[in-house]
């Protein structure tokens, strides 16, 4: 008698080392299964914010990982997020990307859920004896907590709390919502898709990589100035830095290079601009206001799925070992209308298939997805800076803004998410 | 309703629009501008879609359509570097003049595009069009071009050649 054997198991301690990582990390199927169950599934994933569903019955539909999901306002005012697939057969309930809804009927035999996930009605019910409609409601995320109006949730019913999986990096949130006078942002502008042909975990690591702006990008900054000039100049001006949150969280900081207030903004003036400080001022005071004003929102990796992209919100959505999508939004200010325009412009010009960014950013995020099929040389370096790294007042490593610091950030947590018990 | 002659300059121009676009002919492109010119694309079919409520896909004014221009101009513009393979078929084009003496021009397009970048993937575009064309010493320029793609709300791959 032969018996089927499990597959050998992946050794993550192996794959993941300090100063290098396995190029198999981004190329093999089985790790992609494994990360939507260990980090999409059990760990804590962005799905939306508060402002994108303001009333009772307002939904959006998104996946956590690859698991399609509901995130919808309750009538209570609550946020819920459903497993997006009917109990009786396993249709998606809800197709539309977002909508406001009393009900989600199945298509298929007609099953009717409540915006609270209760079954409400079986067609045909003499099919059954004694058909327990309470225990047929939408699969919920048994996990659903946020912060200033981030919406995160869980499908695993146990782990930490997301303040936990958060620790200190809600200053990075603070520091982007904070601007507004308000003391919110908010994601009313819709979304642009933009599809990348490689592994997802590419887009977090460009997204807070420092290292690479002055190359990718080098015919933006040929031609147009922009709010990053001064990170690629000479390799001892550049005072921006990048820095580890812990848990997998990371930024980089251009902070320490801006010279005055605005930078991050490309500069602004006028009467809107005069009546938004003076509105920071009488709720922070002036000193505080103006070290907002002059550090900027946060560009900032929230693990795994979230970018706080500066003016930008950005979602990271895996689709398959060697595709996923970058979603982004403008950042909204709350309380500051006259802003908003000018922070659509700013979107359509840095994120987005069509933008003056990205499109590099993902061209060669494809070309290092082809290269890393090469098994001749199997290893990514991921020692940069390690030479000179410093460990901040508050426990954070910190470094120069082209250290590989923030990879390193990721791919610690990655490996201790990946062989936790 | 347009004459034939005002029709068949419309057609003309459209096609040699498209051809430029394709062909990567930036320079004589952009030319075919007038100075406040936009270019839109949306993020979404919804026609009731507000550029300045909802994002998109592009919103150049003039100075931005420029700068777009020089990008693909430096050499560095990776994802267009080289030019992607392309061409495109314009179909159902209807013209009606506009209160103010231009012309609104509608028609349907499917791109072919070889993406030779990355991957060298063929991506398949499909939308409609909105051109509003205005004389100017006697030459038609583009004043607005509107693309909708049947996908617009959809994840795309890049998208930085000239649609």
């Amino acid at each position: 008698m032969s018996s089927l054997s499990p597959a050998p198991s992946i050794d993550y301690k192996a794959l993941v080392q300090d100063d290098r990582i396995h190029a198999s990390l981004y190329t093999d199927p089985r790790i992609f299964d494994d990360e939507m169950e260990r980090i999409f599934r059990r760990g804590w994933v962005f799905v939306g914010h508060d402002s994108e569903i303001p009333g009772a019955g307002d939904f959006v539909t998104r996946r956590i990982g690859t698991e399609p999901v509901i995130m919808v306002r309750g009538t209570d005012g609550a946020v819920a997020v459903f497993v997006n697939r009917c109990m009786h057969r396993g249709t998606m309930v809800c197709p539309a990307d977002r909508g406001h809804a009393r009900t989600f009927t199945c298509p298929y035999h007609g099953w009717t859920y409540d915006v609270s996930g209760a079954l409400l009605g079986v067609p045909y019910p003499g099919g059954y004896t004694a058909f327990d409609k309470s225990t047929h409601g939408l699969a919920r995320a048994p996990r659903v907590s946020s912060y200033r109006g981030f919406v995160f949730a869980s499908l695993s019913p146990t782990g930490i709390p997301l303040s936990e999986h958060l620790g200190s990096a809600t200053k990075l949130f603070d520091r982007s919502c904070d601007l507004s006078p308000a003391g919110a942002v908010e994601l009313t502008a819709g979304w642009v898709k933009h599809h990348c042909a490689a592994n997802w975990k590419a887009l977090p690591e460009n997204d807070s990589d420092g290292y690479h702006l002055g190359f990718v990008h080098r015919a933006l900054f040929s031609t147009v100035r922009t709010q990053y000039q001064r990170v690629v100049g000479e390799e001892k001006a550049i005072k921006a830095v990048v820095r580890d949150w812990g848990n997998g969280h990371m930024e980089i900081d251009w902070s320490p290079g801006y010279q005055g207030p605005f930078e991050w903004l490309g500069g602004a003036s006028g009467s809107a601009v005069t009546e938004f400080v003076a509105a920071l001022e009488r709720r922070d005071g002036t000193d505080l206001a103006r070290r907002r004003i002059l550090e900027g929102p946060a560009h900032a990796l929230i693990f795994p799925n979230l970018f706080l992209g500066e003016t930008n919100i950005a979602i990271v959505e895996p689709l398959g070992v060697e595709e996923c999508v970058h979603w982004h939004t403008p950042m909204f200010l709350k309380g500051v209308p006259e802003f908003n325009s000018r922070l659509l412009r700013m979107a359509e010009a840095g994120m987005g298939p069509a933008s003056f960014l990205m499109p590099e950013d993902l061209t060669v995020a494809a070309r290092n997805q082809l290269g890393l099929h090469a098994r001749t040389v199997a290893w990514l370096e991921l020692g940069r800076g390690l030479n000179r790294e410093r460990v901040d007042a508050e426990g954070r490593t910190v470094s120069h803004v082209t250290d590989e610091t923030t990879n390193r950030a990721l791919w610690r947590h990655y490996r201790t998410v990946m062989t936790e018990a | 309703m347009l004459s034939d002659t005002e029709y068949r300059a419309v057609v003309e121009f459209v096609y040699r629009e498209a051809r430029l676009a394709d062909e990567a002919r930036y320079a004589e492109w952009l030319a075919l501008w007038t100075d406040d010119g936009v270019y839109w694309m949306p993020a979404t079919t919804d026609p009731g879609a507000d550029p300045d409520k909802h994002i998109s896909h592009i919103y150049d004014n003039r100075g931005r359509l420029e700068t777009r221009i020089k990008l693909l101009q430096t050499g560095y513009r990776y994802s267009q570097e080289p030019a992607s393979l392309m061409r495109r078929l314009v179909s159902n084009i209807e013209a009606a003049p506009a209160d103010n003496g231009e012309l609104v021009v509608e028609s349907n397009f499917a791109l072919a595009e070889l993406a030779i970048q990355a991957k060298r993937e063929m991506h398949w575009w499909v939308g409609r069009t909105t051109h509003r064309l205005r004389r100017v010493g006697g030459e038609l320029k583009m004043c607005r071009k509107k693309v909708v793609l049947v996908n617009a709300a959809e994840p795309l791959p890049n998208l930085a050649f000239l649609i």
